[in-house]
């Protein structure tokens, strides 16, 4: 059994690492052949995959339902907004500050809510997403400028370099995405990313094993929001407007079903169904009226045909599974 | 038999799309002109109008010989009253290389989309996006053929207490870029002549049906009259709401109340004597152009267009074919400094057209309409 | 006091109809673990059904009004009640075996397909029910106005709630429905089939959230195609806040949701109304983890 479990995992490593290998030479040669707008499909695809990645840490690693991520991408990109309107930050020590701004409302917010269970949690991030974008519209001590949003006029430098054309941020983006990679498959090898799957295995059996459950929870939600509200950053600075709009519960919805779309807790995974959620909309334009009518219908026959995803993880054990009772 | 027969129908019809084909590519190049607009989500009937009206403009001019002898055409963008999607449209257009775009109609939806065609130096024409924050940006590239919200705003200030006599004035507004944005510049000019007061300023949230509990809260402020600044759907819920609970003041409703939606869901009896703020409908313009359209519209589509907003589009495109078949170009700082500097009074369909210096419409034209008994708008006497 | 007493009747009978379509959710989820996020679309439907049978059919044929109103309410409801089966059938059961969350996500596509079906079948704008269908009496009571509407509204709520209630829990197929509800393999080791169960859940839930989208069709007269959408998020909170999976929480839920919603639009501000009711359902989740009632659904631990 160990054995088995063990080459299983080799096994996903070096289908995980054949992947990035395939989807780094993609990346590389693809803005050669298309035009700007592809390139700025793909801007968009690879902040959902920022997104993504950040809200799998706590679905998928840890096993808790949080619908409502894109309140702590709000806060990452309205504190950068209002940061940089009023003293002039520079960006990237912008993206650290709203990162950790995020990151403490992810803590704070979620920490008396920590001991519900599945669908209760669902619904209280339900009702924070919503309690943050009504804040927003009405604009509280004049901060957030209401429904219109706020103007974000600074840029990210690299080397004198504004970060300003498709293809700058096309190389930002997924650079902070190779970034991220990295650190999240150091972090699964490491003693928290091992605490937080015995938490979502089984809370019980973790919690005597030594593991501080709570703590670990905690964790995921800290480092979750904070790259969500990193990543808003960036999503500001290439919006060059943010508005309560972007931050609806639909779109928490859709971050969601990336997430599980993609097989939960797999990192390919998020990445071909951020990438399927983003294109295949931009590839069904000439439906005009009936495109989003096809993509629910893809949804659905994406989901029939491959219930455990598009590239299921190994890690993510069959007990979450069974649909008949947990 | 029969198999054989469509197999040759087939070939047949293939030989007649590849010879039209060939026709197609014998005459020039079209000029490419963009339309951004809400095709699917909450807005998708708006956008459905735009299309239909700037198809229309599209079609008489190709009709006409087209621009600078070549066809014009129309390439289509749907937005889904999203932002993220709008700048998304935005790139598309640039990379499609149009000559200049038209839209779009929600304010806080054309913000991300605005900046992008200004950073490309691209001439983009806004048909639905009233909020004033869009041209108080030094924006050189953006247009709008609609009009800002303040004139709308400081015309009901004045209606209100001249007309209407009111003191006591309530506003209620649904939480929207736009619906937000009429009513704060209502208050302003209200507040700032002193000849009214506000006594009550507060926001429902869209999509709701039952606004019951705000309307009792505003009715015991002893309102002269109220001013619902969001769209038609709540409107007519409000007022019929409003005279349920026997709240007696007058209802003015803003430009985007008017639709025949307002009267059916208030019902005839209720919607009577209801008043609107709002620019003169196209089917109440006295200009040739105006009834021919209306005319040409309702001839394809079984009735005239249910918003101002539409025509706006129509008029958007027009602007931008004029300025090409005037300057003979399809640059855009050529296009735009004409646009801002030479375009005097073009006859559109909604009256004459010219830009000031940050691209907003000269010459604002409210007038107060009123619903009257047959279940239409008039212009109020 | 009068204030106080109309914000309360209008509060029962918003509450009344987020009640109804609470109900489709709570049912659901007890016996199958699964938020059905088409639920919402499933009432939307309703209404523009209810709509069709009015204008189209009925308009013109002289029947008494109440006749014509049961005749829609029925058609609209059968027709929901065919269509929540064959979603069953087509997008959940294949599912049932490989995941609550991937039946999660294939709700989420279904919300998306009905949504955009009702756009391009009865287009993208707003419909307004004919003005004769919806019976206008009020009658003022000592400065509160109560109209007819409202009554049947709440009236039928009732009605239907309490005779969900005694379906459940007093004949053999209630039983059946709360046997599968605690443990699938147990309830089929008794004889019970449990496809048939949830073809019966999905027939009670989607018709139950008809009838509620006629209902509110004829009150407000206006619908639209995104109604499902927003009432759905206002139903599910209900559910979570009366208990879900537990059929008196849901009619709890969505009645004190409705009484919440009104008394915050109406004593404090409307622009912060949603988020004093998400704050208290915050705050009640915090000290009562299961809802105000509790879960229904039988725990394994």
């Amino acid at each position: 059994m160990k054995t088995e479990r063990s080459r299983m995992s080799r096994m996903s490593v070096s289908a995980n690492s054949a992947f990035l290998m395939v989807l780094a030479a993609f990346l590389i040669v693809f803005p050669f052949f298309v035009s700007d707008y592809w390139i700025d499909v793909c801007v968009f695809w690879g902040i959902n995959v920022l997104l993504g990645l950040s809200l799998n840490i706590i679905v998928g690693e840890v096993g808790l339902f949080n619908m409502g991520h894109t309140a702590f991408y709000a806060v990452g990109a309205y504190t950068a907004a209002i940061l940089s309107q009023r003293f002039g930050i520079n960006m990237w020590v912008l993206m650290l500050l709203s990162g950790v701004a995020a990151a403490i409302a992810g803590n704070v917010l979620t920490a008396p809510i920590m001991h519900l269970r599945g669908d209760y949690l669902l619904m209280v991030t339900v009702g924070l997403n919503e309690i943050i974008r009504i804040t927003l519209i009405n604009n509280p001590f004049g901060l957030t400028g209401g429904p219109n949003g706020l103007i974000v006029l600074d840029q990210f430098r690299v080397f004198g370099r504004v970060i300003q054309s498709p293809i700058d941020f096309y190389v930002l983006v997924w650079g902070c995405v190779a970034l991220l990679l990295f650190a999240l498959f150091r972090l699964q090898r490491s003693r928290i990313g091992r605490a937080w799957n015995y938490v979502r295995e089984d809370a019980v059996a973790a919690e005597s094993t030594g593991i501080n459950t709570r703590w670990a929870k905690s964790l995921a939600f800290m480092i979750g929001a904070g790259i969500a509200g990193a990543t808003g950053t960036i999503y500001a600075t290439k919006m060059m407007v943010i508005s309560p709009d972007s931050f609806t519960f639909a779109a928490s919805v859709s971050l969601f079903a990336i997430v599980i779309l993609g097989g939960t807790g797999s990192i390919p995974g998020v990445i071909l169904a951020s990438g399927a959620m983003m294109v295949l909309p931009e590839l069904m334009r000439d439906f005009a009226q009936y495109r989003m009518l096809f993509f629910g219908l893809a949804m659905v026959l994406m989901m029939i045909f491959r219930p455990q995803g598009l590239w299921p993880s190994t890690r993510w054990s069959t007990r979450v599974k069974g649909g008949d009772a947990e | 038999m029969s198999g054989s027969r469509s197999a040759r129908l087939l070939v047949s019809l293939a030989l007649l799309a590849l010879l039209s084909m060939a026709q197609f590519a014998r005459a020039a190049e079209p000029i490419r002109i963009g339309l951004q607009a809400p095709i699917t989500g909450p807005w998708a009937y708006e956008g459905e109008m735009a299309r239909n009206s700037v198809q229309i403009v599209a079609d008489e001019i190709n009709k006409a010989g087209g621009l600078l002898g070549r066809p014009v055409e129309i390439v289509l963008g749907d937005d889904q009253g999203q932002p993220q999607q709008s700048a998304l449209v935005a790139q598309r257009m640039i990379s499609e290389k149009v000559v200049a775009v038209v839209g779009t109609y929600g304010s806080s939806v054309n913000d991300p989309a605005a900046a992008i065609y200004e950073r490309n130096k691209l001439v983009n024409i806004a048909y639905g996006s009233t909020a004033e924050s869009l041209t108080t940006h030094g924006r050189k590239y953006f247009f709008r053929t609609c009009f800002r919200d303040d004139r709308q705003g400081e015309f009901f200030a004045n209606f209100a207490a001249d007309t209407l006599k009111a003191k006591r004035i309530a506003i209620i507004h649904d939480n929207t870029t736009f619906g937000k944005g009429l009513a704060e510049a209502a208050r302003r000019p209200i507040l700032a002549q002193g000849k009214a007061e506000v006594v009550f300023y507060d926001a429902i949230t869209p999509g709701e049906r039952d606004f019951t509990a705000i309307l009792g809260r505003m009715g015991r402020t002893n309102p002269d009259v109220v001013y619902f600044t969001g769209y038609y759907s709540e409107a007519g819920l409000i007022i019929r709401q409003m005279r349920t609970l026997g709240i007696k003041a007058p209802f003015v409703g803003g430009n985007a109340a008017v639709n025949d939606e307002f009267i059916k869901i208030a019902g005839i009896d209720i919607a009577k004597g209801a008043l609107m703020t709002q620019e003169p409908l196209p089917t109440d313009l006295d200009y040739p152009e105006s009834k021919a359209f209306v005319a040409e519209y309702v001839r394809r589509h079984g009735e005239a267009p249910s918003s101002p907003w539409p025509v706006y589009a129509a008029d958007a495109f027009k602007v931008i074919c004029a300025a090409i078949e005037a300057t003979k170009s399809t640059n855009s700082d050529v296009l735009m400094n004409y646009l801002h500097n030479n375009l005097k009074d073009y006859p559109g369909i909604t009256g004459p057209i010219s830009f000031d210096a940050v691209g907003d419409r000269e010459g604002a034209i409210y007038l107060a309409y009123e619903v009257f008994g047959e279940g239409d708008f008039r212009p109020r006497r | 006091m009068v204030f106080f007493l109309s914000q309360m009747v209008n509060g029962l009978t918003v509450g009344a109809v987020y009640a109804l379509i609470a109900l489709g959710y709570t049912m659901v989820y007890g016996v199958m673990r699964l938020i059905n996020f088409a639920h919402g679309d499933f009432f939307m439907m309703g209404s523009y059904l209810g709509y069709t049978v009015l204008v189209t059919f009925l308009a013109a044929v002289g029947l008494p009004l109440w006749l014509v109103l049961l005749i829609a309410t029925a058609i609209a409801t059968l027709g929901v009640a065919l269509l929540g089966v064959f979603v069953e059938r087509v997008a959940y059961r294949p599912l049932r075996r490989s995941g609550r969350l991937a039946a999660v996500v294939s709700a989420l596509g279904v919300s998306q397909f009905l949504q955009n079906a009702a756009m391009l079948i009865w287009g993208a704008r707003f419909q307004a029910y004919p003005p004769w269908a919806a019976p206008d009496a009020a009658w003022n009571i000592g400065g509160v106005s109560v109209s007819l509407m409202q009554l049947l509204i709440i009236g039928i709520s009732l009605m239907l709630m309490v005779g969900l209630y005694l379906f459940v829990q007093r004949t053999t197929a209630g039983t059946a429905i709360r046997a599968t509800a605690i443990d699938h393999d147990t309830a089929r080791l008794m004889g019970i089939n449990v496809n048939s169960v949830i073809t019966l859940i999905f027939i009670i839930g989607p018709a139950l959230g008809g009838i509620a989208g006629v209902l509110l069709g004829l009150y407000y007269r206006q619908i639209h195609f995104t109604v499902g959408w927003s009432y759905g998020l206002k139903a599910f909170t209900a559910a979570i806040l009366g208990g879900i999976g537990n059929i008196p929480g849901a009619m709890v839920g969505g009645l004190l949701l409705g009484i919440l919603e009104m008394l915050g639009a109406g004593y404090i501000s409307a622009a912060w109304k949603d988020v004093m009711v998400f704050g208290i359902l915050i705050l009640l989740l915090i000290f009562r983890p299961t809802g105000i009632l509790g879960e229904r659904v039988a725990e394994k631990v």
